[in-house]
């Protein structure tokens, strides 16, 4: 039993930590936003890096790596917004069409050229699919009506639950370190609004939200990539922890931001409307909550200190 | 990361398991709070202390197991699911006994920890004062120095199982004139020496659960100070983290209540209100999303890390799911909430235990205090207030 992540496992992380921080600011958000809102030379980094062939065997010119890996990335996209469909197509359609054996296009995939696009019908629509186009609120989300051919595969489920919840985690981790920025730097009575208590006491809970969710989520990628029995339940569990502690970060940052918060000016608002979207995305609260209730409430599965890991 | 038990681990857990079936009381003790129920319960430390159990963590040669924290978490997971007694001597065992191991002197380590396990000194803490409770640095009882002893004068005040302990703990002004966090130390003091009174304090449930200490002229040998004259706050400190980080709230009493509060949901659940079903599986979430942290934590600290300021986060959590949980209980028990005993009747613990969570987000530093700390140590917000 170890609940830690191996430092090999979180180098990786850091390094599209660095890569993004260092080329994916807020200024490329609102330059797409004022564009096309996809841009192929970030793309082509993604693929530089690796990413697009994170989860494709070795064997087939990927990097071979796991859910766990995916989740700590997907992170990393959620805290710098990313528009790019990275997570969609190589986090949650690749590692689904490996594992139902349709693994002709994986070259392709991890070349960059092929963006599968996982369509499910728990969505009402597909995130950068191809039919006709419908408006989301998030200005970088492009959705298209969700073809016929659409899957109800429970691990294709699994896989965006999990992923949309470790992009949430990271969202919500940007919008907390937003507002903690904008707390420092906005003076009123002549002193940091941050240094309030009210501030303090306000942010103090978004911080213990993610503090709780983040381990959750780790677990449930982990569940995942061991092919566990009780993953689903662990992923909802991830999936709703995470949607909470986004929703808080967000209604929080906006309330630091005071009026600010409440303009297209500040950027905090790409972030809000991203987890708003993803919240929903993948199973909605209400959703992932029945899945728990069966598990939890309804005894099918084992609770109790004994069975932490079960 | 690895989610399953080792050989070693699972066999570990079968021994306790077996163990604890063969020796927990079958009838559930008196409250620790209440002078009959103080001696059932420091009788089972002591039968706990026969079978190697007081504390698994320490080394044999003090009466431990010399096991690692995750067998530790193994052990709490066991005893809680199997609806052991609280354990009267956590004061010592989770606090003091971590502060000792880390800043006692050889000879202080032989004489405080061999009794502490075996359940034969239980402890009582001394931290607050009347006018020190969240302004801790504010201490004025006084320690000063005369010959080879301490004389103590001032008071102590919410000073846990002080009306029935055998030695207490607590920080002192050892520094004539000294301010705030400097001039204090850590002194270990019997509590049957001349010159202590104790005046138990009646809580909310009605028992003496903790007292006021009042010192007057009380002599103290010098070598029962831990660590270094005037280095006392960081020692405290220390003590607080694990209070707060680790050990004294470990994942498996809160787990043991959420199972208990699902099988409560189940018998009331044609009444119950839709609020009380999601609160129900928030109990599941919460206790079992702390569950994963605390063994996060234990991996860290088995790797060579430290607690710090993280250890608040902690201490918000377990004290708040705590509260929502026995809440849950109470609104599904709905008029029987206020019945100190059921209609089979045993004492009402949902009740008993709603009672006490409430003092989870006062004691061990207020949770205000904890969020002042969060947003300062770890977010970085500009710092108010005396420091």
């Amino acid at each position: 039993m170890d609940m830690l992540i191996s430092s090999e496992r979180l180098e990786l992380a850091e390094a599209v930590r660095d890569y993004l921080s260092g080329t994916h600011g807020a200024e490329v958000l609102r330059r797409l936003d004022a564009g096309p809102n996809r841009d192929p030379a970030i793309w082509q980094g993604l693929v530089d890096m690796g990413l697009t062939g994170l989860l494709v065997p070795e064997a087939q010119g990927g990097l071979g790596m796991g859910l766990l890996d995916a989740a700590l990335i997907a992170r990393e996209c959620g805290r710098v917004c990313l528009a790019e469909p990275l997570v969609e197509s190589a986090f949650v359609a690749t590692p689904w069409l490996i594992a139902q054996g349709q693994t002709g296009d994986l070259a392709a995939i991890v070349a960059g050229t092929h963006r599968p696009v996982a369509a499910h019908t728990i969505n009402g629509w597909v995130a950068d699919g191809e039919g006709e186009a419908i408006a989301s609120i998030d200005p970088l989300r492009r959705l298209a009506a969700l073809p016929e051919a659409a899957s109800d595969d429970p691990l294709l489920l699994d896989l965006g639950a999990l992923m949309s919840a470790a992009q949430l985690v990271g969202l919500a981790e940007a919008m907390l370190d937003q507002a903690v920025d904008y707390a420092k730097l906005r003076t009123q009575f002549g002193q940091p609004v941050g240094a309030f208590q009210a501030i303090k006491h306000k942010l103090a809970d978004v911080a213990v939200a993610l503090e709780f969710a983040r381990p959750v989520l780790w677990r449930a990628a982990q569940a995942l990539e061991d092919g566990a029995g009780s993953a689903a339940l662990h992923v909802s569990h991830a999936k709703v922890v995470a949607t909470d502690a986004a929703y808080l970060a967000a209604e929080s940052a906006i309330q630091v931001h005071g009026a600010m918060g409440y303009t297209y000016e500040v950027d905090l608002h790409f972030w809000m409307k991203r987890a708003w979207a993803l919240g929903g995305a993948w199973g909605a609260r209400a959703f992932h909550l029945a899945r728990i209730d069966t598990a939890v409430i309804g005894g099918a599965h084992p609770i109790g200190p004994e069975n932490t890991f079960a | 990361m690895r989610l399953t038990y080792t050989d070693t681990q699972q066999a570990f857990r079968a021994e306790v398991r077996e163990w604890l079936a063969a020796n927990v009381p079958p009838a559930p003790l008196l409250t620790l709070e209440c002078e009959e129920g103080y001696h059932q319960h420091v009788g089972w430390e002591r039968q706990l202390a026969s079978g190697n159990w007081g504390m698994v963590t320490w080394p044999e040669s003090y009466g431990g197991r010399g096991l690692d924290l995750v067998e530790w978490l193994i052990f709490e997971e066991e005893y809680w699911g199997s609806g052991a007694p609280l354990r009267v001597n956590q004061n010592g065992i989770f606090l003091l006994g971590p502060t000792i191991m880390e800043y006692g002197t050889p000879e202080q380590k032989a004489r405080f920890l061999t009794p502490m396990a075996a359940g034969e000194v239980i402890w009582a803490q001394a931290w607050s004062e009347p006018g020190a409770g969240s302004d801790m640095a504010a201490i004025k009882t006084t320690a000063y120095r005369d010959g080879d002893h301490y004389v103590i004068n001032g008071q102590k005040t919410w000073s846990s199982r002080a009306s029935f302990a055998d030695w207490g703990f607590g920080l002192f002004r050892t520094e004539e004139g000294s301010q705030r966090h400097k001039g204090l130390s850590f002194i270990l003091f019997d509590l049957d020496t001349p010159g202590i009174t104790r005046r138990p304090i009646r809580q909310l449930h009605g028992h003496p659960g903790f007292a006021e200490l009042f010192f007057d002229d009380v002599r103290v040998p010098v070598e029962n100070r831990l660590a270094g004259e005037g280095e006392g706050w960081n020692v405290a400190m220390a003590t607080a983290g694990f209070e707060r980080g680790l050990m004294l709230r470990s994942p498996g009493r809160f787990q043991a209540a959420a199972r208990r509060l699902v099988e409560l949901f189940r018998q009331h659940e044609a009444a119950a209100a839709p609020s009380a079903r999601e609160a129900v599986m928030r109990a599941w979430m919460d206790t079992q999303a702390y569950a994963y942290n605390t063994y996060g934590v234990a991996a860290k600290i088995m790797a060579g890390g430290k607690i710090g300021a993280e250890a608040s986060l902690n201490k918000i959590f377990w004290s708040e799911l705590d509260r929502a949980m026995h809440r849950t209980a109470m609104q599904l028990l709905g008029a029987a909430a206020e019945l100190r005993h059921l209609s089979d009747g045993a004492i009402n613990d949902w009740l008993e235990g709603y009672m006490f969570s409430l003092s989870g987000p006062i004691y061990a530093g207020s949770n205000e205090i904890q969020r002042n700390i969060t947003a300062e140590r770890l977010l970085g917000l500009p710092r108010v207030g005396a420091g």
